[in-house]
């Protein structure tokens, strides 16, 4: 499968641009955005649509959005990354300890956290590249392996298991304040990732690389694709993300806890597939994700807005995972077909 | 290694003391030393163990290395008190199953027993103990639910977290009792798993939760991170002032935002009690042959508000609370 976002060659009839459309991987994810949010426009009433409901899930969704970004090219090439729900905390208490605990500056708490995200990101990918066992399984391990180490050097060098930190005024503004005294800072970083990824997988050389890679990693390396270099920096890209995240809350709520980010890992992975990402790899947008990201954070956060029974939360969010897969899959079966018979693949 | 030493050192006091006075040889089985809960529960017997000593006994710790066998582990430090030929022991029931053996082994070795901090008053009936010192989950949560009514808050709801946990449903039933007695109302607000350990998760759901209930102006949270983020929600929500906020739990920064009257109150289990009360009084049971004939002795809930605030912070710096 080739990048999806090749301009095809100009076609005279509507019907093929349609199909072109509808061929995109967002093209399915998109139609789901605009189901949830007609639904909970409708159920969730005025509270929803407002600034302050918008707000809600767009906190919510730049978070996992940054986390979902680097999660979906790497599961575009073909891995997994489990590890960011544990880099998360991880990034988190280096930050406290070092600017909080020790009250060193703020940037050297971020330098480090952000450095330790590359770290477990490099170890990953250092390991995937270097053995034949699957990303998930290595990735799980590591998972655990910072898991541990970060609880048990927190509560050696705090001696309990939250850290707080009041950050200066200049790292509280570019990482953790609201606008508008709502809408978190952290929507501007999701958006600087969406363009600097986007970039990367749809206009840099090194998006086609991507796909190639999660199409036939063996045929992309007789091409002379660098696929470890490639994979490795993907892993670290994701690494550096998870961090990234890990920091800002920190920055926000001005403490860090052992217990956080495990929600992350299913909660990336869910918005990258309801995004339109094929599992097994080579097939994706960055487009998709975001609409992904989007459509999981407006359920997540729509179900307070209606009367539905919060108890029940759950099983909204189990049955859209699986429509929307079921539609991605129904779209791109359709797309392809309808393609491959009107005309040669562009 | 740190533990046989105090172990050996113990029984040569013994040795050297046995016979000689009536002094209480008191033994607290606790959790590690460097848990930052059980180092309170610790001061406190350390403090109570000053007048033991003052009196010619000694008040020893016996502590395990990790939580990794925690009920097994917990039972073997009972025995070795026994061993160590205890005049009075303290332990909580974390792990009935585990434990209840060894301390039957204590009632029928004569012992005197006090259970704190886990089981209740229930486990010290079981096992023939003379009374139980500690908190009470629920207790905890009518005592927040009856403390936000008296403030005039008639709409309450419980952020819970981590459905189906039986101390946190606890919690809340607490609460939902609790504003009831006030002449309230609550409601459970229940988050999905997705939600669990994400403090943005959580601060949203709060902020909806509240915008879609205009008429809610009590919000209690089951731990000192979920009152963060509730804090937070609350202050997105523009409610700093409308709603009130009470939380299982405390940390610097909560203890900073009820000095402020950001948040109303927090409920605290008191562990330094725990510690003191226990010994304090086996001391003079073992000594005198004091009795307390209140049974069932609540350390908790104790509530921190803006009253006694600077008093807790004070007793923070001190290692006391």
């Amino acid at each position: 499968m080739t990048s999806t976002l090749t301009p095809a060659p100009n076609r005279t009839r509507s019907g093929l641009a349609l199909g072109r459309l509808a061929r995109r991987p967002e093209a399915g994810s998109f139609l789901g955005l605009v189901a949830v949010l007609l639904f909970f426009g409708l159920f969730g009433g005025s509270a929803f649509t407002s600034a302050a409901g918008t707000a809600s899930w767009l906190n919510i969704a730049s978070e996992i959005g940054i986390i979902a970004l680097p999660i979906g090219l790497l599961m575009i090439a073909g891995e997994l990354d489990i590890s960011v729900g544990a880099v998360i905390p991880a990034a988190s208490l280096t930050a406290a300890i070092i600017s909080g605990h020790y009250g060193l500056p703020d940037w050297l708490g971020i330098t480090a956290a952000l450095g330790l995200g590359l770290a477990v990101g490099f170890l990953n990918g250092l390991l995937v590249t270097r053995t034949t066992i699957p990303s998930l399984i290595i990735t799980i391990g590591t998972m655990f392996l910072t898991m541990g180490l970060t609880l048990g050097l927190t509560v050696k060098i705090a001696g309990s298991t939250g850290v707080s930190l009041v950050p200066d005024p200049l790292t509280k503004a570019i990482f953790g304040d609201y606008l508008g005294g709502m809408f978190q800072v952290t929507i501007l970083w999701w958006v600087v990732f969406v363009i600097g990824l986007f970039w990367l997988l749809h206009i840099s050389p090194m998006g086609n690389w991507i796909y190639a890679l999660g199409g036939d990693k063996e045929s992309a390396r007789n091409v002379g694709i660098p696929t470890k270099r490639l994979t490795i920096g993907l892993f670290m890209l994701s690494g550096f993300s998870a961090a990234f995240v890990g920091v800002s809350e920190v920055m926000v709520y001005q403490s860090a806890q052992v217990l956080a980010g495990q929600s992350f890992i299913f909660n990336s992975i869910m918005c990258v597939v309801i995004g339109g990402v094929l599992l097994t790899g080579g097939f994706g947008s960055i487009v998709g994700i975001v609409f992904g990201t989007i459509t999981f954070s407006i359920v997540n956060q729509g179900i307070y807005f209606t009367s539905m029974d919060p108890n029940i939360g759950s099983v909204i969010i189990g049955a859209l995972l699986l429509i929307a897969v079921l539609t991605n899959d129904t779209f791109r079966q359709l797309a392809l077909s309808y393609s491959s018979k009107k005309g040669p693949q562009s | 290694m740190k533990l046989f030493k105090t172990l050996v050192s113990t029984a040569v006091l013994i040795g050297f003391s046995a016979g000689a006075t009536l002094a209480a040889n008191i033994f607290v089985v606790g959790g590690k030393p460097d848990d930052p809960f059980w180092s309170i529960v610790k001061r406190g017997a350390e403090d109570a163990g000053k007048v033991v000593e003052a009196q010619g006994g000694k008040v020893t710790w016996l502590g395990p290395q990790n939580y990794d066998n925690l009920g097994v582990d917990a039972a073997e430090l009972i025995r070795q008190a026994i061993d160590q030929k205890a005049d009075a022991i303290v332990g909580p029931d974390w792990v009935p199953e585990a434990m209840d053996p060894a301390f039957k082994a204590v009632r029928d070795a004569g012992i005197p027993l006090i259970i704190y901090n886990a089981g209740g008053l229930k486990a010290a009936d079981r096992l023939g103990a003379m009374n139980y010192v500690g908190s009470d989950d629920y207790k905890g949560g009518v005592a927040a639910g009856e403390y936000l009514t008296k403030a005039g808050n008639k709409k309450g709801v419980c952020i819970n977290t981590l459905p189906g946990a039986a101390n946190i449903e606890a919690f809340c039933g607490g609460f939902k009792e609790g504003m009831k007695n006030g002449g309230g109302e609550a409601d459970v607000l229940p988050l999905p798993a997705t939600s669990f350990g994400s403090a943005t998760a959580v601060a949203q759901a709060v902020k909806a939760y509240l915008l879609q209930h205009q008429d809610v102006n009590a919000v209690f949270t089951i731990g000192n991170v979920d009152a963060n983020s509730a804090m937070n929600g609350l202050t997105q929500a523009g409610k700093v002032g409308k709603v009130q906020l009470c939380g299982m739990n405390f940390d610097e920064t909560i203890l900073n935002n009820i000095k402020d009257g950001k948040q109303a109150c927090a409920i605290d289990q008191q562990g330094y009690l725990q510690g003191y009360l226990a010994v304090a009084i086996l001391n003079g049971h073992v000594n005198y042959g004091l009795a307390v004939p209140t049974r069932e002795i609540l350390t908790g809930p104790g509530i921190i508000d803006k009253t006694n605030v600077d008093a807790t912070i004070a007793g923070v710096k001190a290692g006391t609370r």
